[in-house]
Formats: structure tokens, C-alpha cells, sequence
């Protein structure tokens, strides 16, 4: 009864049926009272959305996986001192991190939250070296400016290792919800890459043995489809029959099976538990599979079944929970038959746990082709990670770059992805990002709407989007912008990011205030919301209130430069000048190609006087971006301060030829002019500068 | 922009009272450039006197309901503090014959200086039954004169319409020029090019 009452549980979370599931596992629990059930409890009560209830079942609770489900509870409930104490308690130093790299990534999420950077990073890369395929962690590394190029993190030699613990991991990530799916493939071939040759060899020895057996697999596929928290004891019973039916593998081999399966459950999606015991396990067998690598490459019957898995691929439109769920199924029926089951489910759910699609299928298929002429038939698996790993390279780093706002290597990077991937929301989402951090904000409006119009529901870049609409004065647009992203998601803050942009393009700062702070509301880990608030709060000139704003900005993400470069400002019009200097430093170290940026530092660089700096700065500004006309203004003003009157003159009538359509660059050739008092010019420069129609302010002192 | 915003859709028309020279009348709609901007959100505003319930906060509500009405002898005064020294450009007044009568001002008078002890009249106009907005302009015929830089400003009321004794005003907006939105400029921008890489949002 208790094995059947968790395959219905698996089913109804399978299916979404969470109430069903809830009431079911609490039957469950009610008779059966044992630790994994209560996991199993757990499980649902998150997947309901109800993390208190998780906590409380789960506390005090120290199986791994207990311990891994409850961290992930608090930190849903935002009790982050509690998570981190769970994950990696204080009195027991040598106590392992729960469910592996996944572990790693939260504990490094929360050192993140709490300010401890040097320590976060130390976890993402664990995370990474525990699982090569974990993209949030490479991410995450990215945000914090210290990720390693992705040729060591997705090398050959992670393809090798990964290829000699998993089986395959066709690489069918789709770039959309990118994320979502990374973590999930990352959790699938987590899991896979703890499977070690041996295990692999049995699989190919299935092949060869039962070759029918497949088809009838097939069906039974989707069925045991259960989201499992792997009840560990159940995955015990299949192993002695795969060692056993196993006729050429050795003995350990089960053990390998067990560990595998185990592992499998293990790293399935975070709400998952791990098996930290079988980690050791896991570390042993890397090193055996390196020996057996090649001896599993001889094994080639892979390629029977691979056509019928990759139908199944294109019908089973699943997401990674089916990967884990086929665990629970495992427990249930134990012929040879559903060893072949098991194995093959594992294949299924890692193919369909990367949300398969068939262009992804498509772009699967030529590099499949040059990869065939290489490597040998079995390599699926070698060609799948290859491929997985390849397309992890090239996005991250793209990415990589893109946050170390190298944007023009960036968008090389990314035109390197075959088309398929590159027209998905996440990746046009991050060429509009690149070209909005190169001041080219018309090539970054076309990608944005492209992604916008390809995936409406990406709401990741939309607040970018608002900003570089902002940016290009399209009131229209951006004020539709604002609506379709209320009406799709009222609760997200990108939405409320981009109303607010909306008032304050028309000047109505108070009211985009507000919406600013909605949008801090919903989500105060989300740094842009801060700043934008700050800018608004400049805008009225309340500093204090900007400046507290900038400060929590940096608080999430001390690389945010907009904040920096907004303390800048601020500090700027209080006349603090060092201030000023040193955050717009602070600003540039962080993103050394943006010519504003190098603007401004100068512009305050010259308050304190130091013109040769700020002059050299000028130069720096002008040269990076040729399209931008403000340095060469700046330079002059500068110029005119040191009363080098004929230079500035000369940099404005090159910049004449740029701008001919700037009041204020003729109203400094006339202010020029007239202080070397050639009042005739003057009067010809202040005339055009009218014509330009200032603002009241300089028709005042235009009109001396 | 504040005219929108704040825009009174009045279907009263403007008075049609006599212009006399430099008389002004009042329009029904509040028409600010979009380079000004309300500048006494953050002043310190005090009248003479006042009649319990109608006091100063009306003044300052965007409610062309309530109004102001005072309770003592002319000249009625509104005091305006600002915290710093600010540049100003044209003052607004909401009043309407048509409701208030004897109560419309109609002689005003605005004084400008750094506190009580130093105001010095800047502006005299007159009114001529006149129901909307009036807008003020505080400029000078100098260009250079286009502002007043003070720390405070006072709109006194000589007179009202029929020799009333006690005035009512419904609304008061000051405005001043915005701020240049990048730093240490002498000059605003203009054009797409240069505003588009002023700043960093």
C-alpha cells in the first residue's frame, strides 16, 4: 500500500494536482511514518507554494535530503540564517553540504543575499566543479565578475568526465527559459554524471541484450513519470536484478546501478533531495570511469535505440520534474523488463527533462553530422555532452562577457549560435542588454521588440527595454510597453519598472516614483528598481532619500554601476566633488568601455581641478565611442575653463559637424566669442542658439 | 506636464470683465511651460489671518473647491519660505468672480526678499473680475531679469472687488525653471543626440 500511495502522490504532482498530492502524502505519512515520506510531504507542500509548511514538517530533520528540502523552505520564507545553519551548520564543520552541487548553489545564493561575496563565489564554483551543467551557478559567477572563461569551465576535458559518469544528455536545451531549463538539463545531467561507466556499459549491454525490450518501454515512459523525492530505499530492489541480468559487467556494477540511481533522484530539481552519502561514492567512480572510458566507447548499440529516444524525445514535451519522477515508478514493478525501464526512463527524462523541441532537434542534427565523422558510434553520450557543453560555451560566454561589459565580444560571441538559438527570448534579450550598454540604443530597441514579440511572457530584459525606450524618447511605445507587461504580470516587478519609466518620461517624477517603489515592494532583491528610484528621487531633488536608495541598489549588487554612477550624480550637484570622483570611479572600474561613464568621471575630475586627468579622460571618452558628442562638449567647457579659447573653439566646430543641431554647443561659442570679444560671431552663435529654442533658463543667460 | 495634469476643465468662460490696460482676467485653463516646474512643495506657506476651516492648507490642495478666506484687515498676506534661495518665475492664482464676488481680489501686489524685514515689491497687477487661473509673470522686460532669485515671496491683497473686506483665493502655484537633469552644465541640451548620452538611467 505504501509504495502505492507514493506512486499516486508522484503521479498527482506529476500532473500539477497538488491538493490531491498534499492529502494523499499526508495519508501517507499519517500510516507510514518514515523520514523519506515526510520529505515526500514536503515536496508537495513546495511545490503548492507553501514553504511554511514545509518548514515546519522538515525541522529538525537530518537526512541530507531533509536537510537540503527544509534549507530551500527557509529560504523561501526568507530566513536565510536558518537555511545557511542547515545547509552548513556551524558545530559540525565536516558535516557535507546536502544534495551536492544544487546544495553548493543555494548556500551560495544565500552568502549572496547576506553580502559574503568571496564566500558565494567559493560555492558557485563548487557547485560547478561538482556539476559542470549547473548554468545558474556559472550565471551567478558571471554576476559577480569573477567567472573563469568558459573554454576551462565547458572544456574537453569536463566533456570527458561528464561523458564517462553520464549517459546521455542530448544537448536540447532550448535557449528560452533558459534558466528553468539549464538547471533542470544541469540537474538531469547532474544526475547522469554521477553515474559512472560501469553504468553506462550496462546500459549499452542492455542494448545489445534486449534490444526489443524497447518498444515496449516506450509507453510505459510516460506513466512512471512521477516527480519522486526519491525514497532511496526503493531504488535498492531494482539493482540486484540490473547486476544480475547484467551478464558482462562485474560485480560492483550494482553497486555503481544503486549509486547511480540514487544520485539520479539525488540532483533531480532542487525540491529533490540529494543522497549526500552517495556522494563519496560518486567521487570514487569518476576515477574508475576514466579508466573504463574507452572500453565504454566500444559499446555502440547505443544507436538502435537513440532514433526511437529521440522520437520519444519529440513526444515527450516534459520538463525535468518527469526526470525525477520516474524514480518513484521504480519502486513499483521489478522484471527485467522495467530495469529496462528504469535505465531507459533515465534516458527519457534526461532527453525530455531538457524541454525538447524539434528545431533544437534540428540544430542537434548538423552539428550531429560532423561530430559522427569524429568520434565513434557510441558516442551519443560523447556527442551529446560535446554538444550540451558547446552550446554552454558559447552562451556562457557570451554572457560572461556581456556582464564584464566586453559587449562588443559579446555579441561576436553570441552570433555564433546557430540561428535556432538565437532567435529565443533569453538570448535576444541579452544582445539588446549588450547593444544598450553600448549607447546604441536603436539596434538594442529592434532585439528587445524581437524578443518581445517571439517570447511576450520573457519579463526578464523588459525593464531594460523600458529604459532604452526611455532613452529614445518613444513615448507611445514604451507607455504600450508598460500595459502589456501589467497585463500579463501585475506582480512582477520589470512591469512596474517600465510604467514608472512611462511618468518619468513626461516628467512626472513623483508619480514614476511611486510605481518605482511598487516595484522594490515586489521584489527587493531586484537591484534596478532601487536605482531607478534613486534617480527619481535626484530628479526631485530630494538627495538624502537618492542616496539611500542608491546604497540599497548596491546593497544586492555591488556591480550595479547605474548606482554607482547615480551616487556620482548626486554627490556631483552637492558639490562634494572627491565623492563624486571616487563613485564615478568606482562606476568605471566596473564597466571600463561606457564613454559616459568616462564623461562624467572627467566632468568631476575637472570640479577638483585636476584638468589634465579630466582632459585625458575626455580623450579616453571620445575615442571609445565616436558617435557620442558629449566628451568633445565636455572637453571644450573644460578647454574654456583653463581659457584655452581658440582649442575649444576648434573642438566645437568639429563637434558642429556632428550636432549641427544643438543650442547649447552654439551657446558656448558665443559665450566663447564674446569672452575674446568678438562680438559680432557672438551674436551670430547666440542668434542660432535661439533659434534652437532653450529652455527659459538659457534664454536668460543667452540674452545677456 | 502640469497643464495636463492639473488642468481644471472649467466650462466657465473667462470672464468677460472690461480690459483695461493691464488688467488681467483669468483663464479657465492652467497653461505652464514645459520647462517650469511647481517649485513651493517643499516652502513654508502662511497667511494673515483666516476664517476657521478655510485656512491655508487650501490654498495647496489642488481643490479648486476649497479656497482661503481671510479673517482680518488688508492687505491680506501669503507667506511663502523656501529653504533655499530659489529662482522664480511666474505665480498663479486660481479665484473666481462669478462664485466669490466681493470676495475676488482685485488688486495684488507681490513682494520678494530674504525674510519679513527685507520684502521689496517686485509686481503690481489688477484684476478685472476674473474667474480661472491668472497667471502672474514675475520676469522682468530684461532678459537678463527672467527670474527673481529669493528666499521668500509674499502675495498681498490691496483690495478686493465691490471694497470687500475679506478675500477668498481657491488655489496658489509658483513655478521656476527645472533644473538642468545633468550636473554642472551651463547650458540645457537640446537635441536627441546630446540628451541621449547626458545620462546614464
Amino acid at each position: 500500500m505504501e509504495t502505492l500511495m507514493v506512486d499516486r502522490v508522484h503521479s498527482s504532482l506529476r500532473l500539477f494536482m497538488h491538493r490531491n498530492a498534499i492529502f494523499l502524502c499526508e495519508r501517507l505519512c499519517a500510516q507510514f511514518p518514515s523520514e523519506t515520506n515526510v520529505q515526500l510531504l514536503a515536496t508537495c507542500y513546495l511545490h503548492n507554494n507553501q514553504p511554511y509548511a514545509a518548514y515546519h514538517i522538515l525541522k529538525g530533520k537530518k537526512l541530507p535530503e531533509s536537510r537540503y528540502l527544509f534549507a530551500t523552505s527557509c529560504f523561501r520564507m526568507n530566513l536565510l540564517r536558518e537555511a545557511e545553519e542547515t545547509l552548513c551548520p556551524v558545530n559540525e564543520p565536516n558535516m557535507e553540504v546536502p544534495s551536492g552541487a544544487t546544495g553548493h548553489y543555494l548556500l551560495g545564493v544565500i552568502y549572496r543575499c547576506t553580502g559574503r561575496i568571496s564566500a558565494a563565489a567559493e560555492q558557485f564554483t563548487q557547485a560547478l566543479t561538482l556539476d559542470p551543467l549547473l548554468w545558474s551557478a556559472y550565471e551567478e559567477l558571471c554576476i559577480l565578475g569573477i567567472a573563469e572563461d568558459t573554454d576551462e569551465c565547458f572544456s574537453e576535458s569536463t566533456a570527458l568526465r561528464l561523458q564517462q559518469e553520464h549517459t546521455s544528455t542530448p544537448t536540447l536545451v532550448k535557449s528560452n527559459f533558459a534558466n528553468e531549463n539549464r538547471v533542470l538539463s544541469s540537474r538531469v545531467s547532474a544526475s547522469l554524471r554521477d553515474i559512472s561507466p560501469k553504468q553506462i556499459k550496462q546500459l549499452h549491454a542492455n542494448n545489445i541484450a534486449e534490444v526489443s525490450g524497447y518498444p515496449h518501454v516506450r509507453p510505459t515512459a510516460l506513466h512512471v513519470q512521477n516527480s519522486s523525492t526519491s525514497n532511496v530505499p526503493q531504488f535498492d530492489t531494482p539493482s540486484p536484478t540490473a547486476a544480475q541480468t547484467s551478464s558482462i559487467m562485474p560485480p560492483p556494477l550494482f553497486r555503481n546501478v544503486h549509486a547511480y540511481q540514487n544520485t539520479i533522484s539525488g540532483d533531480a530539481p532542487t525540491k529533490q533531495k540529494a543522497n549526500g552519502v552517495n556522494q563519496p561514492l560518486r567521487r570514487k567512480y569518476m576515477d574508475e570511469a576514466r579508466l573504463k572510458k574507452v572500453s565504454g566507447r566500444l559499446f555502440n548499440s547505443d544507436s538502435t535505440s537513440i532514433p526511437r529516444r529521440s522520437e520519444r524525445l519529440k513526444d515527450t514535451a516534459t520538463n525535468s520534474n518527469s526526470n525525477t519522477s520516474q524514480f518513484g515508478g521504480n519502486g513499483t514493478g521489478h522484471s527485467s523488463g522495467s530495469r529496462y525501464e528504469v535505465i531507459d526512463e533515465m534516458w527519457t527524462d534526461n532527453i525530455s527533462g531538457t524541454s525538447s523541441s524539434v528545431s533544437t532537434a534540428d540544430g542537434r542534427s548538423f552539428e550531429q553530422d560532423k561530430a559522427e565523422r569524429i568520434l565513434l558510434q557510441d558516442s551519443k553520450l560523447a556527442l551529446g555532452i560535446r554538444e550540451l557543453l558547446g552550446l554552454f560555451r558559447t552562451l556562457g560566454e557570451g554572457f560572461r562577457l556581456s556582464c564584464l561589459f566586453k559587449c562588443q565580444e559579446a555579441l561576436e560571441v553570441y552570433r555564433k549560435l546557430p540561428e535556432s538559438q538565437f532567435n529565443t527570448g533569453w538570448v535576444l534579450c541579452q544582445v539588446g542588454k549588450a547593444y544598450f550598454e553600448l549607447v546604441d540604443y536603436l539596434e538594442a530597441d529592434r532585439y528587445f521588440e524581437l524578443a518581445h514579440r517571439l517570447s511576450p511572457c520573457t519579463l526578464d530584459g523588459m525593464d531594460i527595454y523600458s529604459t532604452v525606450l526611455y532613452h529614445l524618447n518613444e513615448e507611445m511605445r514604451l507607455s504600450y510597453l508598460a500595459q502589456e507587461l501589467i497585463s500579463i504580470d501585475r506582480l512582477s516587478p520589470q512591469a512596474w519598472c517600465a510604467v514608472g519609466n512611462c511618468f518619468a518620461l513626461r516628467k512626472d517624477h513623483e508619480t514614476a516614483l511611486k510605481n518605482f517603489q511598487r516595484s522594490v515592494q515586489l521584489d527587493s532583491r531586484f537591484a534596478y528598481a532601487h536605482t531607478l528610484c534613486g534617480h527619481e528621487y535626484s530628479a526631485l531633488e530630494d538627495y538624502e532619500n537618492s542616496i539611500k536608495f542608491y546604497r540599497c541598489a548596491l546593497q544586492v549588487d555591488e556591480r550595479h554601476y547605474n548606482a554607482w554612477y547615480g551616487l556620482g550624480v548626486v554627490y556631483l550637484r552637492q558639490e562634494k566633488f572627491e565623492f563624486a570622483e571616487h563613485h564615478f570611479r568606482r562606476a568605471f572600474q566596473i564597466n571600463p568601455r561606457s564613454s559616459v561613464l568616462m564623461c562624467y568621471l572627467g566632468m568631476a575630475l575637472n570640479s577638483l581641478k585636476r584638468n589634465k586627468e579630466a582632459l585625458e579622460m575626455m580623450e579616453k571618452a571620445i575615442a571609445a565611442d565616436k558617435k557620442n558628442p558629449l566628451p568633445k562638449y565636455q572637453k571644450a567647457l573644460i578647454l574654456l575653463g583653463l581659457q584655452k579659447y581658440q582649442e575649444a573653439l576648434d573642438e566645437l566646430e568639429r563637434l558642429k559637424e556632428i550636432a549641427p543641431h544643438e543650442s547649447s554647443m552654439y551657446a558656448l561659442m558665443g559665450k566663447i566669442y564674446k569672452q575674446l570679444n568678438i562680438l559680432d560671431k557672438a551674436v551670430f552663435c547666440f542668434g542660432i542658439a535661439l533659434d534652437l529654442k532653450p529652455p527659459a533658463a538659457d534664454l536668460a543667460i543667452i540674452k545677456w | 506636464m502640469e497643464s495636463d495634469a492639473e488642468e481644471e476643465a472649467a466650462a466657465t468662460p473667462a470672464a468677460a470683465g472690461a480690459p483695461g490696460a493691464g488688467r488681467l482676467k483669468g483663464s479657465p485653463e492652467l497653461t505652464v511651460d514645459a520647462d517650469m516646474r511647481e517649485m513651493a512643495k517643499t516652502a513654508a506657506w502662511s497667511v494673515s489671518s483666516c476664517k476657521a476651516g478655510n485656512g491655508v492648507a487650501a490654498l495647496r490642495d489642488d481643490n479648486l473647491n476649497t479656497y482661503w478666506q481671510s479673517d482680518g484687515a488688508q492687505p491680506h498676506l501669503v507667506n511663502i519660505q523656501f529653504q533655499k534661495k530659489v529662482q522664480l518665475q511666474l505665480v498663479v492664482l486660481y479665484v473666481d468672480f462669478k462664485l466669490d464676488e466681493s470676495y475676488t481680489p482685485s488688486k495684488i501686489s507681490i513682494r520678494a526678499g530674504d525674510g519679513f524685514h527685507n520684502l521689496k515689491e517686485i509686481k503690481t497687477v489688477e484684476l478685472a473680475k476674473p474667474v480661472g487661473w491668472v497667471h502672474i509673470s514675475l520676469s522682468g522686460a530684461d532678459p537678463r531679469e527672467t527670474f527673481i532669485h529669493t528666499f521668500m515671496l509674499q502675495i498681498a491683497v490691496l483690495s478686493n472687488h465691490l471694497n470687500g473686506r475679506d478675500t477668498h483665493v481657491r488655489q496658489i502655484k509658483i513655478y521656476g525653471p527645472r533644473p538642468n537633469p545633468v550636473p554642472a552644465q551651463p547650458f540645457h541640451f537640446t537635441s536627441r543626440e546630446f540628451i541621449t548620452y547626458s545620462t546614464i538611467r
